[in-house]
């Protein structure tokens, strides 16, 4: 069918415009940091990060978990989650170059298999043959949303080498002198695979909900060592106080439990059961960082089911996201 | 139809420390897409410049949190102009302009009328009679240049549906012309 006629309205942009709307970006500042490649070494501590590409990519949708998500510690396989309260403005001091951190994790990982770009899909159909799993979709969504995208993500595999000096001379700069890493540790690998996710979007006009699903990220390590005790020296990485990260440490099973930073007084958590399985519900208000920005909330939904992994991240009441949680199939 | 491709693999500077760099030939690449959106979206006039500046002032200030939209660029970038026009509708059903109630009492002149018969005009004016996701669909293809594909994608419709309803608004649009 001739559709030439169509195109009768294209018309380049005016040079003034264009130039004027270039010049106005320009002056709006240099670019920010630019999202980076998925490494496991910026999502963990020294154990050379433990959390999947899944929720990596779902915790990263709201923006005040985001720099939380930097904490996130070693596992076995997901079966349960246990969320803990941190001060943002302690994890940010994280990030200061003179610290050392990123330097450190940058030099001990080894990137066994990338991840690559995330593939769009058409259909889960697509996306469940790449993934090689099976994908389920919810069968109830809250009125008016429509799948805008599904997207997956590789597989990927790291592994840290853990330099036991450093990571003790990180902690005295910390102010740390109470915990020591096992000299044993020093020189010992730690492998983290992620399987590959299929991440759905939906939206309702500006509204955007995300669902994400994976097995449950794996976590090799030497036997012998001492979980507790490591996940006690994240947390005081993390900014907890001393007593309530040995309390912590000593109160879950290291080798199960999703260790999920939640911002202290912009967020608010709930175990919670989803489908009979161990599920956490977070409730997160971004404050922003001036006060010209909006505020943004944003509700997170995530539970285990077997050897997989999924969460519920977006706009949506805690009703909302246990019922599409619940229709899954 | 003359569009560029969306050369993705330039996009992927976005993504990378030297965005500075990528930035003037992501920019010049992506307006005129970006820019004829909104042409067939809303219309010739001066509205389609403030809504694609709007468009690219939110994708400049969000280009780090690109990645989250798991997309190709020009999928994300006309993402984001697609919420543009939804505000921009809202908006408009809200407050009508000034002007607009002004020039409903009068209305055009025979003259005004007569220089309207452009060939732009007239398919603007029988864009304006399309129901919105009609409307957005034909911006989409015809104004973006995105492939059925393309437009499925970032739309949730599937690709048949959208080749189906784009033939249909086709033929309304060519028997109207």
């Amino acid at each position: 069918m001739d559709d030439r006629f169509l195109d009768e309205m294209r018309r380049e942009p005016s040079p003034e415009f264009a130039r004027e709307l270039h010049d106005r970006l320009r002056r709006q500042g240099p670019a920010s940091r630019p999202a980076r490649a998925w490494r496991p070494a910026r999502i963990g501590f020294a154990l050379g990060g433990a959390l999947a590409a899944t929720f990596v990519v779902l915790l990263f949708t709201v923006p005040a978990v985001r720099v939380s998500a930097q904490a996130f510690l070693d596992l076995f396989r997901v079966r349960n989650f246990a969320a803990v309260s941190v001060d943002p403005a302690k994890l940010e001091r994280l990030k200061d170059k003179s610290l050392g951190l990123e330097s450190l994790l940058d030099q001990q990982t080894q990137q066994l298999e990338k991840p690559g770009e995330p593939k769009v899909v058409s259909s889960t159909t697509e996306a469940a043959a790449l993934a090689g799993y099976p994908v389920r979709v919810p069968s109830r969504v809250p009125a008016g949303y429509v799948t805008d995208t599904i997207a997956v993500t590789g597989a990927g595999a790291a592994r840290f080498t853990v330099n036991a000096p450093k990571i003790d001379e990180l902690l005295r700069t910390l102010g740390i002198t109470d915990l020591k890493l096992p000299p044993d540790l020093d020189g010992k690998s730690v492998t983290v695979r992620t399987s590959a996710a299929v991440v759905q979007r939906f939206v309702r006009d500006r509204r955007k909900m995300i669902f994400v699903q994976a097995r449950s990220p794996e976590v090799s390590m030497p036997a012998g060592i001492d979980l507790p005790q490591l996940g006690e020296i994240a947390l005081r990485v993390a900014g907890l106080d001393p007593a309530e990260a040995h309390r912590f440490a000593r109160s879950i099973d290291w080798h199960s439990t999703l260790v999920v930073p939640v911002p202290l007084g912009a967020s608010s958590f709930s175990q919670m059961t989803v489908r009979g399985n161990p599920g956490l519900f977070v409730e997160v208000t971004d404050t922003g960082t001036s006060p010209s920005e909006h505020h943004h909330t944003g509700n997170m939904l995530m539970w285990s089911e077997g050897d997989m992994v999924y969460a519920l991240s977006g706009n949506m009441d805690r009703v909302s996201m246990v019922e599409m949680a619940e229709s899954l199939r | 139809m003359a569009v560029k491709g969306t050369g993705s693999s330039k996009l992927l500077g976005w993504l990378t420390p030297a965005t500075e760099a990528h930035w003037d030939a992501l920019y010049a690449e992506q307006l005129p897409r970006v820019y004829n959106f909104f042409r067939y979206r809303v219309g010739d006039g001066p509205e389609a410049e403030d809504l694609t500046s709007t468009t690219f002032e939110k994708a400049w200030r969000a280009r780090d949190r690109y990645r989250r939209d798991l997309g190709a660029f020009t999928t994300w970038l006309l993402t984001i102009a697609r919420n543009v026009a939804t505000d921009h509708y809202r908006q408009a059903r809200t407050f009508a302009p000034l002007e607009e109630a002004e020039g409903l009492a009068g209305g055009p002149t025979p003259e005004e009328l007569a220089t309207r018969r452009s060939d732009c005009e007239r398919l603007s004016e029988l864009l304006g009679k399309l129901p919105e996701r009609s409307r957005e669909l034909v911006a989409l293809r015809y104004g973006a240049g995105l492939t059925n594909r393309a437009i499925a994608r970032l739309t949730g419709l599937s690709e048949s549906n959208v080749g189906t309803i784009l033939h249909r608004v086709i033929q309304e649009l060519r028997a109207g012309w």
